[in-house]
């Protein structure tokens, strides 16, 4: 840069020196001497140049790139907020997902220990029922058996008194015959009988 | 390129064999390189105010910047194009950058609408610089009859009075600035940097008010004279020293490929850093100037 100014000052040196002595002045004494006239248009364009670009240009300019950082920064503010917002949500559907995952766990422990509670009193009412049924059943063969010991004992009291009839080819009033046989099945064991029927 | 090669190396070899014929020196006393830069009025207009080269560069130059600044503003969206992309870069370094980082909030709210025509403005300058325009009235070329002036480059910045004219401008600025900030006095003294007592204050004061009116010199001749030299060399390289040192065909040929060559990497030095860097060092001094003129300690 330097060496450009120094060249450019020795020609111009060179110039005004070479114009002075050949004695031709105003040919290169202009490289160095202001010219007003040159410098009032410099000054009017400038001018104008300057009221131009401060209303047409300037302000359009500064308004797009700050419309431009406005959008850039809300766009971040935007994304920030909906990571945020996604975070959150994504933190509630966890707690949600944990949630219902103890409740699930929760539904299958009360489910199997209904399951089990069923099994149980299931059980246990099966075992009542049978216990029961073997009760019931138990008195109605002793009853059953009773009722049986009774009939062979009127079976026998009956046949004894056809014998008796038979042998003695007398009858006997009904109410002697029955006496009689009272007595003699009295004298009868059937303990031993009811027991093998049991 | 291999099969060229000995074609090329011809004159080279000419140059060699003959050194004192084909270096001969006669130098071209017609050519004046510097009448490039010369304003010949094209309008005359009263007063001072001819319209010539210089001021049709100012114009386009003015109509460049209004223009595409103005219908890019005009179509920004949201989903920029490459230009919308370099606009907003070029807005976001004036901004922030060029004003805001040499400024408080104050100043650079105010300023910023100055600082950037001015970055911009003089951006526009350089670069139209480096069009070849068809503006030598000087050398003119007759197509189908019409005396069509031959294609040039030149730069309103590479004269003098433009920059000269901004930097007043901006000269003015700083110091309306600092007296209505400190007052005129308050502003002067102001110019001592803080710590600077007793006897010292007097010559440091000289001095600083001296390297305040050097402001416009140096602010000026800074952007004058590196677009200036980046166009004389571009004029030199670019065959203007095998017009003007006039040697034999064989010294002429190897001068014009080796200047020729050094033209073209000067004309991408020039478009690629030159032209924007000077646009950004004139506003950006602008900013510390003006920041510097309202600021507690100078």
């Amino acid at each position: 840069m330097l060496a450009h100014v120094h060249s450019a000052a020795a020609f111009v040196l060179a110039a005004a020196s070479g114009g002075t002595t050949s004695g031709k002045e105003e040919s290169s004494n202009f490289l160095v001497s202001p010219d007003v006239g040159l410098m009032v248009w410099t000054l009017l364009s400038f001018v104008v140049a300057l009221l131009v670009l401060r209303k047409y240009a300037f302000p359009a300019i500064s308004e797009a790139l700050d419309k431009r950082q406005r959008m850039i920064e809300e766009s971040i503010d935007a994304a920030a907020a909906s990571k945020a917002e996604s975070e959150a949500l994504l933190a509630e559907y966890r707690e949600r997902l944990k949630e219902a995952r103890a409740q699930a766990d929760e539904i299958v422990a009360s489910a199997r220990k209904a399951g089990d509670e069923v099994q149980r009193s299931a059980a246990e009412s099966g075992q009542a029922k049978r216990d029961e049924l073997v009760e019931q059943a138990k008195k109605d063969i002793e009853g059953e058996t009773r009722r049986a010991i009774q009939e062979i004992r009127s079976e026998v009291a009956d046949l004894t008194v056809a014998a008796t009839e038979k042998v003695t080819r007398r009858t006997l009033t009904a109410e002697d015959q029955k006496r009689l046989v009272e007595d003699a099945l009295s004298e009868l064991d059937f303990s031993s009988l009811g027991e093998r029927s049991n | 390129m291999i099969k060229r090669l000995p074609l090329l190396l011809l004159p080279l070899v000419a140059l060699l064999a003959n050194p004192a014929g084909a270096l001969a020196l006669n130098i071209n006393e017609d050519y004046k390189p510097q009448n490039e830069f010369k304003l010949d009025t094209w309008i005359d207009l009263p007063g001072p105010f001819d319209l010539n080269k210089a001021v049709f560069y100012v114009f386009v130059a003015t109509l460049l910047t209004t223009l595409a600044m103005v219908l890019v503003a005009r179509r920004m969206t949201q989903r920029p194009n490459r230009i919308q992309t370099a606009v907003e870069a070029a807005y976001t370094l004036m901004r922030d950058n060029i004003a805001g980082g040499n400024m408080d909030r104050r100043m650079a709210a105010k300023w910023f609408p100055f600082i950037a025509t001015l970055f911009l403005f003089i951006w526009f300058s350089n670069m139209l610089g480096y069009l070849p325009l068809p503006t030598n009235t000087e050398h003119k070329v007759d197509i189908a009859g019409l005396q069509i002036p031959s294609l040039a480059l030149y730069a309103a910045t590479a004269n003098l009075s433009v920059p000269l004219v901004l930097t007043l401008v901006v000269w003015f600025a700083y110091h309306i600035e600092g007296f209505r900030a400190k007052g005129v006095i308050g502003f002067y003294k102001g110019l001592v940097p803080a710590g600077v007592e007793g006897p010292a204050a007097g010559p440091i004061f000289a001095i600083e008010l001296i390297s305040d009116f050097v402001r416009v010199v140096s602010l000026s001749v800074r952007l004058f004279a590196n677009i200036l030299a980046g166009h004389l060399l571009i004029l030199f390289m670019g065959g203007g020293l095998v017009v003007l040192l006039n040697l034999a065909v064989a010294g002429s040929v190897v001068l014009g490929l080796v200047t020729g060559t050094m033209a073209v990497a000067f004309f991408l030095f020039e478009i690629g850093l030159v032209a924007t860097l000077q646009a950004f060092i004139f506003s950006t001094l602008t900013a510390i100037y003006l920041g510097g003129a309202v600021a507690d300690e100078h």
